[in-house]
């Protein structure tokens, strides 16, 4: 076990988590109207009408098939019936038509931002090194995919990935696991760490405020007021004014 | 028996079924009641984050103030603080009411006003002052070894090596924070050296447009005039004032409110577009549409008030002076000859000098019109009478001579008390000779000028001039050939009558003759068919609705060096239609245009006339034209402007040299004045026992004094400190802007131009062979941003903005006078331009302790309108070889005691001369001792010192109550005692237009609380009586007061000898200057290759116009981050597609733009809004916002100003002489820039900066 692969394979996970945990908290108290998607969508809209639904649908997909991956042991698929042969058929092709609309939406998206003119402007440093890391760790998954899964023998990672990640969660870190991963995967891990270390200081945090709630709720809110006077907290010395009693109102 | 439960009431309100389905899921799991239709869900709690809205609107208090300095708008607004924070602003909606049947004028504001509040934090705010680092070396290394400020003041400047030092770094930064203390005492040092080494004249202040901050204004001029310094006239300066106003109605400008706009059934707007710069008004224009008002729009650019128009009228630039002309035609040959509309008859009748009779001359080979007809020339008792020189003639319905009333010669003399009216009593004067019942029909074929036509081959120099023959029906007058103006007007105007001699239009189709609509199509491209019905609709309409027809005038048509040209012919249409003085027609000009409603004691403040009288002051324009020194390369022969029938007077002269005579015959002021200190000349006189007026005289005739206008160059005679307040001249007005940099303040400058040949200089001045250079020693600016000026300036001074002080707004759009309230104090080291000169002012009187005591100085005062003084020159015959008399043949000579060491305290109280000379405004005398009384309750008096007991001014409040309580606008009393004044001077009853007001009083509280409705004053000529809107001259009309001219009518004609050298007796076409054929300039549309940097790119000559900015006028400048947002931001110049596309640019491109006069780097906005050959830079681009350095010179910079410089037109220099007379910012030569040609290149797209 070398120094070098106890710092990637515990210290970095943890500098990672630790980033995108209190990055998020940072954020969410410092920066609450900087909160946002930075929608561009005022700017160009026949290209962000393809790119932006077939990027978002296929990392949906992919980010379903890493859970069924890696934070489902083979064992409890074995339980239900599904045989490694079934998973890998599944996975590689399932994984294969998400990757593919994935990366063809975000080759749209990032065709857009370049080439049109107003976009390019509202483009910021960090959204850019933020493109780099997620083509990056798009790139590397699926070139892992196709030269192990696709045309390659298959490498179990479930085996191997999963249990470590599992092990990083459990506070029980197993790096040795990652000891023969082959480099392409290891390259996917390290930027997709890479990727959540940056993701509370980019437009990413939108995935925590998707508008999911968009879908079930009624259009018109209504919010009672509280019961204090106005919208401030009772200050003091100051009485609150009530209704008056209609009772008293009347004459007798 | 069937149940059926349904399970809603209602529909869902859903998109369909699966939104339905969705939410319909939802309702079992959320919290809250989703309603029955799944429209609304209803939550208890959760607004929490309200609290954040609620506060970002709410705000501690709402103070009323205004934008001050340039926005003739003058709308209150609501500003708003919040925590000691200027937040926000909003329009206030609490103007007295205009009455039923009439818009509102709330609420007023644009989107300029209201992004304002950005200035008070922004990152170019003045927050300190600034002193350049190479001065304030200087200066201190000299107070260390001198000690006295002023002396180390003088050893700095008369070192010729340090000063050059400290001139040539202005512009090029190096500006460091210095304190109040040192700031004020260079100020007051470099002021009391002036005035001991070089006279208080070489000192002079410029800044504009008092009536939008009127004590902010006058306390910097009060404290010039208490000094002796001069301030600089503006509106002519800024080409604002219409010169055809003096010369038409005797009158500043006097126009109608904005809401008479309503009152109008046909309404033009010529060169003004109304929404962008009168955008608070612009909506009374919009509902008089809906009234069924016509309106036109004459433009050549597709304006935004286009779209409010009817029609539209695309005229070349510079050309309206034909369109208005042939409208005139029309209407003179369909409603005055064809079929005499009685209404317009009876209107020239009264009103105008139509049917005063001219004599004609003999000029050569050729009869010309010649001077007006006066009882001087009729003989017998009626050439007697006092001022007969003065009294035109017209005739009577028989035919005999006759004496009117009302004429110049009535004004001032006091046998004619109660006859200066325009009664004509039983007289029904007869418009034409011809109309007499029994002339025998003689006739005379006269010849006039016409400068429409294109200069003939090899006679270039000589210009596009040339004579045309017309008759006008004559009868013999006192041995005289005469005619009458009215015949006059028919013979210019091209209406022919039956058996008159002369050649004439065959028709409208005629294009050759002028005058007719077909001759100015072939000028504007405007279809003749267009021009017909519009003139025919224009008088047809003001004939049905009695006058109402409206001619909205201004920038565009009025910033040509021509300009007042093209104006009498705009005002020829309003005033032989009678519609001056009606309600909802005549002229309506608003473009610089400030009323200073409580005008008389806005003077008595500002001119400091309550300690000493006259004050100096100057017309900018020549006073810039000679600091700057750009009568060393302009050369204008003023004999290319005259006419083909001209005697000869101009012959060998430049413009420069008409300036020369004018000044020394007394026309025109001019500071500096002497080649020598005008206390030294008291110093003198007094050693050599004689009176100063004396001693000038003599020394005049002797030849050892001279008039500095003589040799603008000697050192003696160099304008020496200079301050600006509420002003940027060099980077919005300042016309030759690169003559400015070079000559005035001797730093780096773009000027390309060539000086004047020895054959085309000036005759009278001296030319020196190294031109001056550096000439000014201070130049201190105090202002509440960076702008051009404070960049070029030793001292910059951190002024309060327009939402930190209290003042005075008034403006003639609206009849209100409302208040400045400091929303909160002055931040930073800012203070109110009241306090810096009150600071100032006390330094000053304490520096000069052992170097200025009591001083006598004298002051060359013009002679004036609105005076005794305008008879200087009988028939407008200028005449040669007269002996100096002064006040008649030159200036007058007035002695004023100046009170150096108690300067302050007089700045800072009420003088004496108020109440032992009263007030005087145009002519009617105001006695305040009521008021002062009154005031030194209110105000309070001084306790004790030198000025014990007299009514404090030590406050800007202070200074407004003043202001009010001496006006008759805001004071009934003086307004009726005005009033009754008048009465005895015409004989008619015109007080009761204010004596409902007598007891009326508008103070300060009272503007702060509410704008307040003025009252009729007899301070201006229209009536607000009863409610009514404000119309200019409805008392001249209504009331039979003349109008302050010759005849004390409306003048189309004007006699004066210089006006018949210029051809310019008559309303007349003339074409923009042609800049080819005078400078050398390129030829409009030529397509060329550039040489020198850009070679071999092509280039393309157009015409470069600087109209007002819809993202910088006037409330607001250029780099206020909001308007660079809504603007490209930047230097910018409009283009139309086909110009670009023949020097292959494109849009947003960096171009060159130059000339002779300098250079400016802009992008190109390439758009069809643009006609081609014609660009546009907007006006006031300052030189803070994207500047980088030019390839052609190699220098930064270059401003819209870069590529123009002044012109002075003779006509403007007139004085002595009826209604061409001097007064401040009513007659001067005007700083037009609409001339000029630029040559325009794409530039590398790589701009260093």
């Amino acid at each position: 076990m070398s120094a070098i692969e106890i710092v990637l394979w515990v210290a970095v996970p943890y500098v990672s988590i630790i980033a995108f945990i209190a990055g998020h908290i940072w954020r969410y108290r410092y920066d609450k109207f900087g909160w946002t998607t930075r929608s561009s969508q005022t700017y160009e809209n026949t290209l962000l009408r393809w790119g932006s639904p077939m990027f978002h649908l296929g990392i949906l997909m992919v980010l379903a098939g890493h859970v069924v991956g890696l934070f489902i042991p083979r064992e409890w698929l074995y339980a239900i019936g599904i045989t490694e042969e079934m998973y890998h058929w599944g996975a590689t092709v399932m994984g294969s038509f998400a990757a593919v609309l994935t990366l063809a939406g975000l080759a749209i998206l990032i065709y857009r931002r370049r080439t049109v003119g107003p976009v390019f402007l509202a483009t910021t440093v960090m959204d850019k090194v933020m493109y780099v890391f997620l083509a990056l760790t798009l790139g590397f998954g699926t070139l892992a995919t196709v030269v192990h899964q696709v045309f390659g023998s298959g490498f179990q990672y479930r085996e191997t990935i999963s249990p470590w990640l599992r092990s990083i969660f459990g506070f029980q870190p197993q790096p040795e696991l990652m000891a023969n991963v082959p480099i392409l995967f290891e390259l996917h891990v390290l930027s997709a760490l890479a990727l959540f270390a940056l993701w509370p200081f980019t437009r990413l945090v939108h995935v925590f405020s998707a508008p999911v709630g968009y879908l079930f709720r009624p259009y018109v809110v209504y919010r009672s007021r509280d019961d204090v006077q106005g919208t401030r907290a009772p200050k003091r010395g100051w009485d609150p004014i009530s209704t008056p009693d209609p009772q008293r109102l009347r004459r007798p | 028996m069937t149940q059926t439960e349904p399970r809603r009431r209602t529909a869902p309100a859903t998109d369909g079924p699966l939104a339905e389905a969705l939410v319909g899921m939802s309702r079992f799991v959320r919290r809250g009641d989703v309603s029955e239709d799944l429209r609304a869900l209803f939550l208890k709690g959760g607004r929490e984050g309200d609290v954040f809205y609620r506060d970002r609107w709410s705000h501690d208090k709402v103070v009323r103030s205004t934008h001050g300095v340039n926005c003739t708008g003058s709308c209150s607004w609501k500003v708003y603080v919040k925590d000691g924070i200027i937040t926000w602003e909003a329009q206030q909606t609490d103007y007295p009411s205009v009455g039923p049947d009439s818009p509102e004028y709330e609420p007023r504001g644009c989107p300029r006003g209201a992004a304002f509040s950005w200035y008070t934090y922004s990152p170019t705010r003045v927050r300190y002052p600034y002193i350049r680092e190479t001065l304030a070396r200087h200066y201190r290394a000299a107070k260390a070894q001198h000690g006295d400020p002023v002396e180390a003041w003088a050893s700095v400047v008369d070192d010729p090596e340090i000063s050059r030092a400290y001139k040539r770094a202005r512009g090029k930064g190096g500006l460091v924070r210095t304190t109040w203390d040192e700031a004020l005492e260079i100020a007051a040092a470099a002021h009391v050296h002036t005035i001991k080494r070089y006279g208080p004249d070489r000192i002079a202040g410029f800044s504009p447009i008092p009536a939008m901050s009127m004590v902010s204004h006058g306390a910097g001029s009060r404290f010039m005039s208490l000094i002796g310094g001069s301030m600089l006239s503006f509106y002519d300066w800024y080409a604002d004032l219409p010169v055809a106003s003096p010369q038409v109605f005797g009158d500043q400008t006097d126009v109608p409110e904005s809401a008479d706009w309503w009152n109008s059934s046909y309404l033009m707007m010529w060169g003004s577009n109304v929404p962008v710069t009168r955008t608070p008004d612009a909506h009374f224009m919009t509902e008089a549409r809906y009234r069924g008002q016509k309106v036109i729009t004459v433009s050549p650019d597709y304006t935004d008030n286009t779209k409010f128009a009817d029609e539209w009228v695309a005229p070349h630039p510079g050309t309206d002076g034909a369109l208005a002309f042939a409208m005139g035609h029309v209407i003179l040959k369909e409603f005055l000859v064809d079929r005499q509309t009685e209404r317009f008859v009876d209107y020239l009748r009264r009103y105008s000098d139509a049917p005063y009779l001219v004599a004609l001359e003999q000029r050569g080979e050729q009869l010309v019109p010649g001077k007006f007809v006066t009882a001087s020339d009729l003989g017998g008792e009626a050439a007697a009478a006092p001022r007969a020189d003065f009294k035109t003639v017209l005739l009577d319905q028989q035919g005999s001579p006759v004496v009117p009333n009302g004429s110049l010669g009535h004004r001032f003399t006091p046998e004619d008390e109660g006859r200066w009216n325009l009664d004509l009593g039983t007289t029904v004067p007869p418009l034409s000779v011809a109309d007499v019942p029994d002339w025998d029909g003689a006739s005379a074929e006269i010849a006039l000028p016409r400068f429409d036509l294109a200069p003939e081959p090899g006679q270039e120099h000589a210009g596009g001039s040339g004579v045309l023959l017309r008759g006008v029906p004559t009868m013999e007058v006192a041995g005289r050939t005469v005619t009458t103006v009215f015949d006059l007007m028919l013979a210019q105007y091209g209406v022919a009558r039956a058996g008159l001699p002369g050649s004439w239009p065959s028709g409208y189709d005629d294009a050759e003759a002028p005058g007719t609509p077909a001759w100015q199509q072939e000028l504007t491209s405007v279809p003749a068919e267009q021009v017909i019905r519009i003139g025919r609709e224009f008088a047809d309409n003001a004939e049905q609705s009695g006058g109402r027809s409206m001619i909205l005038m201004g920038a565009g048509t009025n910033h040509w060096f021509h300009s007042d040209t093209i104006y009498r012919t705009f005002l020829a249409l309003t005033t032989m239609t009678g519609c001056q003085g009606v309600n909802g027609g005549g002229w309506a000009h608003y473009v610089g245009q400030e009323k200073v409603r409580p005008l008389t004691g806005y003077s008595q403040y500002a001119t400091a006339a309550d300690w000493n009288r006259p004050a100096r002051l100057a017309i900018g324009t020549a006073f810039w034209y000679l600091a700057s020194e750009q009568w060393r390369y302009d050369g204008l022969p003023a004999d290319q402007l005259a006419s083909p029938l001209a005697r000869g007077t101009f012959a060998g002269r430049t413009t420069a040299d008409c300036l020369v005579e004018s000044t020394k015959r007394g026309w025109m002021p001019s500071f500096p004045t002497f080649s020598r200190n005008p206390l030294d000349l008291c110093d003198e006189a007094e050693a050599a026992g004689k009176e100063p007026a004396q001693h000038i005289v003599d020394s005049l005739t002797d030849g050892s004094l001279h008039y500095a206008v003589e040799d603008p160059g000697a050192p003696e005679n160099f304008p020496r400190v200079i301050s600006m307040w509420r002003a940027n001249v060099l980077g919005s007005s300042g016309k030759g802007n690169e003559y400015f940099l070079k000559h005035l303040l001797g730093t780096d400058a773009a000027v390309r131009a060539e000086e004047s040949g020895p054959g085309e200089r000036p005759r009278d001045m001296v030319w020196r062979e190294e031109a001056a250079s550096g000439k000014l020693d201070l130049l201190m600016t105090a202002d509440f941003r960076m702008t051009s000026t404070t960049l070029f300036s030793d001292l910059v001074f951190p002024a309060a903005t327009w939402y930190e002080k209290y003042d005075l707004s008034s403006t003639d759009m609206h009849p209100f006078i409302h208040s400045f309230n400091p929303a909160i104090n002055p931040p930073w080291q800012t203070k109110t331009d009241f306090d810096l000169f009150g600071e100032l002012a006390k330094r000053f009187s304490e520096l000069c302790e052992g170097h200025l005591g009591v001083r006598r100085d004298v002051v060359a005062a013009p002679l004036q309108h609105d005076t005794p003084d305008v008879m200087a020159t009988p028939h407008g015959r200028v005449p040669e070889g007269a002996p100096l008399v002064p006040g008649v043949t030159m200036p007058k000579l007035i002695v004023v005691e100046r009170d150096y060491p108690a300067l302050y305290d007089r700045w800072r109280s009420l003088g004496p001369l108020t109440e032992q000379l009263g007030m005087t405004t145009k002519a009617i005398t105001y006695r305040p001792d009521e008021e002062i009384e009154a005031l030194g309750h209110s105000n309070g008096v001084h306790p004790s010192g030198r000025v014990a007991g007299r009514v404090r001014l030590d406050s800007d409040k202070r200074a407004c109550e003043m202001i009010l309580a001496f006006s008759g606008t805001s004071n009934g009393r003086l307004a009726v005692q005005g009033f009754r004044q008048l009465e005895q001077r015409t004989g008619q009853r015109i007080a009761h237009l204010a004596e409902d007001h007598e007891g009326s009083r508008i103070t300060f509280a009272d503007v702060q609380q509410q704008p307040r409705s003025v009252i009729t004053s007899p301070e201006w000529s229209g009536s607000e009586h009863g409610g009514r809107r404000y119309t200019a001259f409805a008392i001249n009309v209504e009331h039979l007061k003349p109008w302050h001219t010759l005849t004390g009518r409306q003048h189309f004609y004007l006699d004066h000898d210089w006006m018949e050298e210029l051809g310019e007796n008559l309303p007349i076409y003339r074409p923009p200057l042609d800049m080819h054929r005078l400078f050398g300039d390129a030829k409009i549309g030529h397509v060329g290759e550039a040489t020198g940097p850009g070679a071999g790119q092509a280039e393309v000559a157009v015409r470069y116009l600087t109209p007002h900015s819809k993202w910088s006028i006037h409330s607001e400048y250029q780099d206020n981050l909001f308007m660079l947002s809504l603007s490209r931001g930047g230097p910018t110049i409009w283009m139309s597609p086909q110009d670009a596309g023949k020097v292959g640019v494109r849009d947003n491109d960096w171009i060159e733009s130059y000339n002779r006069n300098g250079v400016v780097v802009a992008r190109a906005i390439v758009s069809h809004r643009m006609p081609e050959g014609t660009v546009f830079m907007y006006h006031a681009k300052d030189r803070t916002i994207d500047v980088p350095i030019a390839e052609t010179s190699g220098k930064r910079g270059g401003i819209h100003n870069s590529l123009t410089r002044i012109l002075l037109k003779p006509s403007h220099l007139i004085g002595g002489y009826a209604q061409l007379a001097w007064a401040f910012n009513y007659l001067g030569p005007t700083g037009n820039q609409r001339d000029e040609v630029t040559t325009i290149r794409r530039r590398s797209q790589e701009v260093e900066y």
